[in-house]
């Protein structure tokens, strides 16, 4: 028989801080790793990344958008080639997809066949709702990072509510798959 | 602290470890390996993949019979104790409504007749992990996998030496070692905002509500929640959290007592859980 402890606090409202004028801030937001950290977990036997960012051609990007089945959305690509000495071991490409309610940073991680081998989040950030389809909202968490001062919510350890959907997240890899078919898998 | 989350099971899977000083590639290991076996519930228990074990479950006709991974063989017989300890309130084969809303996508043949309601055992599960299809009702375990898939990462890490932490599915977790986890459960009435902060320790807590699956169809309003009595959605707004010894009896209680919305509902000291309504 386990022992059940559970303590009921009393109601806490919202967990956020530093509103700026004009802004509301995230309710609850998550950083997991940095896109440093998020390598060393993808690759953990790599000696070196190396930035291999990508940059589309009007070909490549229909390529994607038939193989995916989904808009290829962007031209450039932010992308990471791991290396063992002078092997190449897989490259690791990082984006963010923007749902009804949240953002969520990610990282793919690529066998040199282009083939998914892992999904990492980096960081998840929930709105109060409206604003997060506008970009300043977005803006403000381009390039954060954990040291970043991202604080928000870190004191809440998890959200327990009815499941959101990560169908981003799975379009997110589906379409990086497709892009490292059309422009990261040797010829 | 150490924090991954990986998307596994149609939601975020997130885990957080104490781990001696903080060192991710060292935690990585365990947390890689816990995340592996939740790969595997995903796989295993896929209501979309028709190679799924739940996948050739649907497909399979009355009464023949296919064998299933002892993982799945395992969450179906929970998933028949609920239901029968539920008076039907808990039942997995609510999927041709769920397929007939659009909260799940259309396979085999579709979503049978209309949803009339009245829940019927549609399997039987054999000791050698044989199911066999006894009624047509497609199955989906999307209301007890998740929390399957928590009991399993928390066995794992526990078995790697991890003295503290807490698995997250969507919503339906667990917590082991001290000092206890902090959580929030959302306000119903406002999903991005935290309704109550808990201290848990050693306990799991699953957490249900229709608030982000609500959508109309055909101009009706559905969610991904089904009362099993009547064969409708359930729409009255409020949400579920039970607390149990397992994640899976968590999550699958959450059920029962959203259709209900009863926290003193008979079923919950049978599993010897609790449960409480925002």
């Amino acid at each position: 028989m386990m022992n059940l402890r559970f303590h009921a606090m009393q109601p806490v409202l919202v967990l956020t801080a530093g509103v700026a004028a004009g802004m509301v801030a995230p309710a609850f937001a998550t950083q997991y790793l940095s896109v440093e950290q998020a390598q060393r977990v993808l690759f953990p036997d790599a000696t070196a990344f190396k930035d291999a960012g990508l940059q589309l051609s009007t070909e490549q990007m229909h390529a994607v958008e038939k193989l995916a089945g989904l808009p290829a959305r962007s031209v450039g690509w932010r992308v990471f080639a791991a290396y063992r000495d002078s092997t190449l071991l897989g490259h690791v490409v990082v984006d963010d997809v923007v749902g009804k309610y949240e953002l969520i940073g990610y990282a793919v991680a690529l066998s040199p066949q282009a083939v998914v081998q892992q999904v990492e989040i980096l960081s998840y950030r929930e709105s109060h709702g409206f604003e997060i389809r506008s970009p300043a909202w977005r803006r403000q968490f381009a390039g954060k990072t954990a040291q970043a001062g991202l604080a928000v919510g870190d004191g809440i350890a998890n959200i327990s509510g009815a499941t959101l959907s990560c169908t981003h997240v799975t379009d997110g890899v589906r379409r990086i798959a497709a892009v490292a078919q059309v422009a990261l898998k040797p010829a | 602290m150490i924090r991954r989350a990986q998307p596994w099971l149609g939601t975020l899977v997130d885990i957080t470890i104490t781990a001696p000083d903080d060192d991710v590639v060292m935690a990585a290991r365990a947390i890689d390996a816990a995340f592996a076996v939740v790969g595997l519930v995903h796989r295993l228990m896929s209501f979309h993949d028709a190679a799924s074990d739940v996948g050739l479950i649907n497909q399979l006709a009355t009464g023949k019979d296919c064998r299933v991974d002892a993982h799945t063989a395992r969450v179906l017989r929970c998933a028949l104790l609920l239901q029968e300890a539920s008076g039907g309130l808990f039942d997995i084969a609510c999927a041709d409504a769920l397929m007939a809303w659009g909260q799940l996508p259309v396979v085999g043949n579709g979503a049978a007749a209309d949803a009339t309601g009245g829940s019927m055992v549609v399997l039987a599960v054999a000791e050698d992990n044989r199911v066999i299809r006894l009624r047509e009702g497609a199955i989906d375990l999307g209301g007890i996998a998740k929390g399957y898939a928590v009991d399993q990462a928390v066995d794992t890490l526990q078995a790697a030496g991890v003295t503290a932490g807490i698995v997250n599915a969507g919503g339906d977790l667990r917590t082991w070692g001290a000092p206890g986890m902090l959580v929030a459960i959302r306000d119903p009435d406002a999903p991005r905002r935290a309704g109550r902060m808990l201290q848990l320790q050693d306990c799991a807590l699953a957490t249900s509500a229709g608030y982000f699956s609500r959508r109309q169809v055909d101009g009706v309003d559905t969610c991904a929640l089904v009362d099993t009595r009547t064969g409708r959605p359930v729409l009255h707004g409020r949400s579920v959290s039970v607390m149990a010894p397992t994640c899976m009896l968590a999550d699958g209680l959450t059920k029962p007592i959203i259709a209900s919305v009863d926290p003193r509902h008979p079923v919950l000291a049978r599993f010897d859980a609790t449960a409480f309504v925002l």
